[in-house]
């Protein structure tokens, strides 16, 4: 069983509303895949449609860094 | 949107396209790691050049521990040394060579000894007996102690003092009492006042493992004994001896001497294993063009004093081959020797599980083959690199994220923007205009106007191809992709009746010359023949000419542009690495794509080499050059009088070849082109573009986003930014927008960033 890493805390909670659903997002479990490897996370998602979201300090740090880890692999 | 797939975490082996031999035959031709011409014509193999290094630092107790480890007695061997070394120092074709062995002689005299070896040392099981004096039985004994042997001298002499000085007359008092004190500080025993005959040499033998002696004691005990002289070796007797007098052959002997006796220790042949002895000519190469002939330092009275062996040393230009160090970016950038860096890069391609440390160095390589031209044994890096890359493919090892966008663009030149028309009114054509991909990327209004001339001034019709040679993929190494693009444009210029191409880029040339059966001209070619247009002029200041490295080795290229720039009217300066070994501007080898950092050191180095502004007859050069700010021109841009402007960025390249495509499509084949315009309205910060840019993000990316925010509905409002972020997988990515709503049909983009991971909810 992985050890599950929280790589982003919601801070504060409810800054972040899902458009389509009109609800603020929650902290969710959620999964990141690439080359055949799968973590998995936990990040803001909608409660009702499921949306994940990605925030940007978040894909331009420690989600690009592990790609690069990958890739070398 | 076409795809190109990612691998898979699991390696499937499939085709090696590398081989060991290949890449060690490639690391040969390095010399970097050469002994240097000094250190190879010394028997003894003294670090010559190391020595000089700390002396010229002023380190004498450093410098005197590199020669000890040569020299067991540095005084000894200083004064009756015949300094092959001198002969060969590369100092002497220009002005005098550097005076070593007084270097030497200094360092030996005023070189501060360094603590003796360790008490405590472990001292091997095997024992060796030596008997006699002389040199040879005095620097074996040394020999034989460095390597911990348990050593016992039998000798006639009366004392430690007799012994050494039975064969060293020529040391004066000073010398001779620190070699003395040198000697007693060995771990060695000494039998005094023997008498050695036959009978005590026979007593002994039973008594010790290795039997050593003198020249004089051998050849009385043994005088029909047959001598071995590489092994210094009575072979019969099993007695190491010597036959020869003289310092340097005693210390030479005493090495090989030391040699056998490991050898014999070990019960092992002692004709094995005895890797390099001796004098040896070096490989190495050094450049002398920027050596100064200078004269020796005079020597007065018993030798140099520490200040005048310092200041001789200092005359040693330190020999290393260094050619490709100092014209390539690259190797500079990662610090190693291609020889070096070529072994790291062939393991990298060999490991199964683990990670791939030199993926990133492969990929930075220019593919620019500038190694080779200034490589005196031809080392060819960009081969090795290109290679590895393609091995890696075939192994499913290469990631697609450094090459992906250069390979999708590569896929829209010869996709979207692909066009491949014969000249309206003609249905065969006599030759195509192959502009390439850059040029329509950047200067299309240049494109339009070499198509118009061509047209006008060529009988026979010439076509026009607007697409990408392969070299992209080439390059990547995605060979698979290379025959693909090889076939597509086959097929294409079969349509056109297999005309004779004529390329507008030197790259597009090269690439296109290995097609079979093609015929390749370059448009300078043409244009020398026809004449420039009228109204074509150059630069009214002096400009620096860069050599694309696509016209590398091809001088009819290099000349016929100089040419046009003469005919133009300009006035060219010299640069240092121009012509053959002129360096890449970054963007070969797909170098900009896979390791920015050190692409923008590659263009810094072009740049570097002239303040004028720049002339180039590639359109990635001309590209770089302006995106670092300099001035810079492609050569058709002055022949047609055309102006391409600043550097579009990724988004407007892409654009610029679609709208070349439907431009022509509409104004000389009169067909309509696609609509291309969008139902709403989208516009972008500055600093959103700028970011893109920067973050390689095209336009048709975040339209997609966009499409689908206004399909789904899906997206995030950010209360702290008051900015909604929408998202779509496109590919291999996920690419985020973040965007403002200022109406019912209009947007604003502020910012955009992607992810190769792909993200999903989990359930539990």
């Amino acid at each position: 069983m992985a050890i599950e890493r929280t790589y982003y805390t919601i801070d504060p909670e409810g800054k972040l509303q899902c458009m389509k659903c009109g609800v603020p997002l929650v902290k969710g479990k959620a999964k990141f895949m690439y080359l055949d490897n799968g973590f998995p996370v936990e990040l803001p998602v909608c409660p009702v449609c499921g949306f994940v979201y990605v925030p940007e300090e978040l894909a331009l740090g420690k989600v690009a860094s592990v790609e690069r880890a990958l890739e070398d692999k | 949107m076409a795809e190109i797939e990612e691998r898979g975490s699991t390696h499937v082996y499939k085709v090696n396209r590398i081989s060991k031999e290949e890449i060690d035959s490639m690391v040969e031709r390095c010399v970097y790691e050469e002994a240097p011409y000094c250190n190879a014509a010394c028997p003894l193999k003294l670090d010559t050049r190391g020595m000089l290094k700390a002396v010229a630092e002023g380190d004498l107790k450093k410098a005197l521990q590199i020669y000890e480890k040569a020299a067991p007695f540095p005084l000894i061997l200083s004064m009756g040394c015949e300094a092959p070394c001198e002969a060969k120092c590369r100092l002497c074709e220009v002005g005098d060579g550097v005076a070593i062995r007084d270097v030497e002689a200094a360092v030996a005299r005023h070189g501060q000894q360094s603590r003796l070896g360790s008490i405590f040392r472990t001292r091997k099981k095997k024992t060796a007996a030596i008997f006699g004096s002389g040199l040879f039985p005095l620097f074996l004994s040394a020999e034989l102690e460095k390597k911990a042997y348990p050593v016992t001298v039998f000798c006639e002499e009366e004392d430690l003092s007799a012994f050494l000085h039975c064969e060293t007359p020529f040391l004066d008092a000073e010398s001779f009492a620190l070699e003395l004190k040198r000697l007693k500080g060995k771990d060695i025993s000494f039998v005094f006042n023997c008498d050695i005959t036959p009978s005590f040499f026979e007593e002994k033998r039973t008594e010790f493992d290795i039997l050593c002696s003198s020249s004089e004691v051998s050849s009385r005990l043994f005088p029909d004994a047959a001598f071995l002289p590489d092994l210094m070796l009575c072979e019969e007797e099993q007695l190491v001896t010597a036959r020869e007098g003289g310092v340097m052959a005693a210390a030479y002997g005493a090495k090989k001497a030391a040699l056998t006796v490991d050898r014999l220790a070990q019960n092992l042949d002692p004709r094995n294993n005895r890797g390099k002895e001796g004098p040896s000519e070096s490989r190495l190469y050094t450049d002398l063009s920027e050596a100064v002939a200078l004269n020796r330092i005079p020597k007065h009275g018993s030798g140099y004093t520490p200040e005048e062996a310092v200041a001789e040393a200092k005359r040693c230009i330190q020999c290393h081959c260094e050619e490709c160090m100092k014209s390539c970016a690259y190797l500079r950038h990662y610090k190693k020797y291609p020889g070096l860096l070529s072994k790291e890069i062939y393991n990298n391609t060999q490991i199964i599980m683990g990670d791939h440390q030199l993926n990133k160095p492969m990929n930075a390589c220019s593919l620019c083959g500038q190694c080779t031209v200034v490589c005196p044994n031809g080392f060819d890096m960009a081969h090795v690199c290109h290679i590895a890359r393609q091995n890696m493919v075939s192994t499913d090892k290469m990631p697609l994220a450094p090459h992906e966008f250069a390979l999708l663009d590569m896929v829209f030149s010869n996709g979207d923007a692909f066009l491949s028309r014969p000249q309206p009114g003609h249905e065969q054509c006599r030759y195509v205009f192959f502009p390439g991909c850059q040029a329509s990327a950047i200067a299309p209004e240049t494109v339009k106007a070499a198509y118009a001339d061509l047209r006008d001034r060529l009988d026979g019709g010439v076509a026009l191809m607007l697409g990408c040679c392969g070299a992209i993929c080439d390059w990547a190494g995605r060979y698979e992709m290379s025959g693909q693009t090889r076939e597509f444009i086959d097929r294409e210029l079969s349509k056109l009746g297999d005309p004779i191409v004529i390329a507008g880029c030197p790259t597009c040339a090269k690439e296109l010359k290995t097609h079979k059966n093609l015929q390749v001209k370059g448009i300078w070619d043409v244009l020398l023949e026809l004449g420039l247009p009228e109204g074509a002029h150059g630069l009214d200041r002096p400009a620096a000419m860069h050599d694309s490295c696509g016209a590398r080795g091809d001088a009819s290229t290099q000349n016929a542009i100089r040419s046009i720039a003469k005919q133009l009217g300009c006035e060219l300066v010299d640069t240092p690495y121009s012509g053959d070994r002129s360096p890449c501007c970054g963007y070969g080898g797909l170098t900009a794509y896979a390791n920015r950092e050190v692409a923008s050191e590659m263009t810094a180095q072009c740049l570097d080499r002239s303040d004028a502004p720049y002339i180039s007859y590639c359109m990635a050069c001309r590209d770089r050059f302006a995106r670092a700010g300099r001035e810079s021109k492609h050569i058709l841009e002055l022949v047609y009088g055309t102006d391409a402007g600043s550097p579009p960025d990724i988004s407007e390249k892409r654009w610029n070849r679609l709208t070349l495509k439907n431009e022509l499509l509409r104004d000389l084949w009169l067909e309509e082109p696609l609509e291309m315009k969008l139902n709403y309205e989208l516009n972008y910060t500055p600093e959103a573009r700028r970011i893109m840019d920067d973050r390689m993000i095209l336009t048709d990316d975040v339209i997609a986003v966009i499409d689908s925010y206004r399909e789904t509905g899906e997206a995030v409002l950010d209360s702290t930014s008051g900015l909604l972020i929408a998202r779509k997988r496109i590919g291999n990515a996920t690419f985020w927008v973040q965007f403002t709503r200022d109406a019912e049909n209009s947007y604003t983009v502020h910012g955009a960033y992607s992810h190769r991971m792909n993200v999903e909810r989990r359930q539990g």
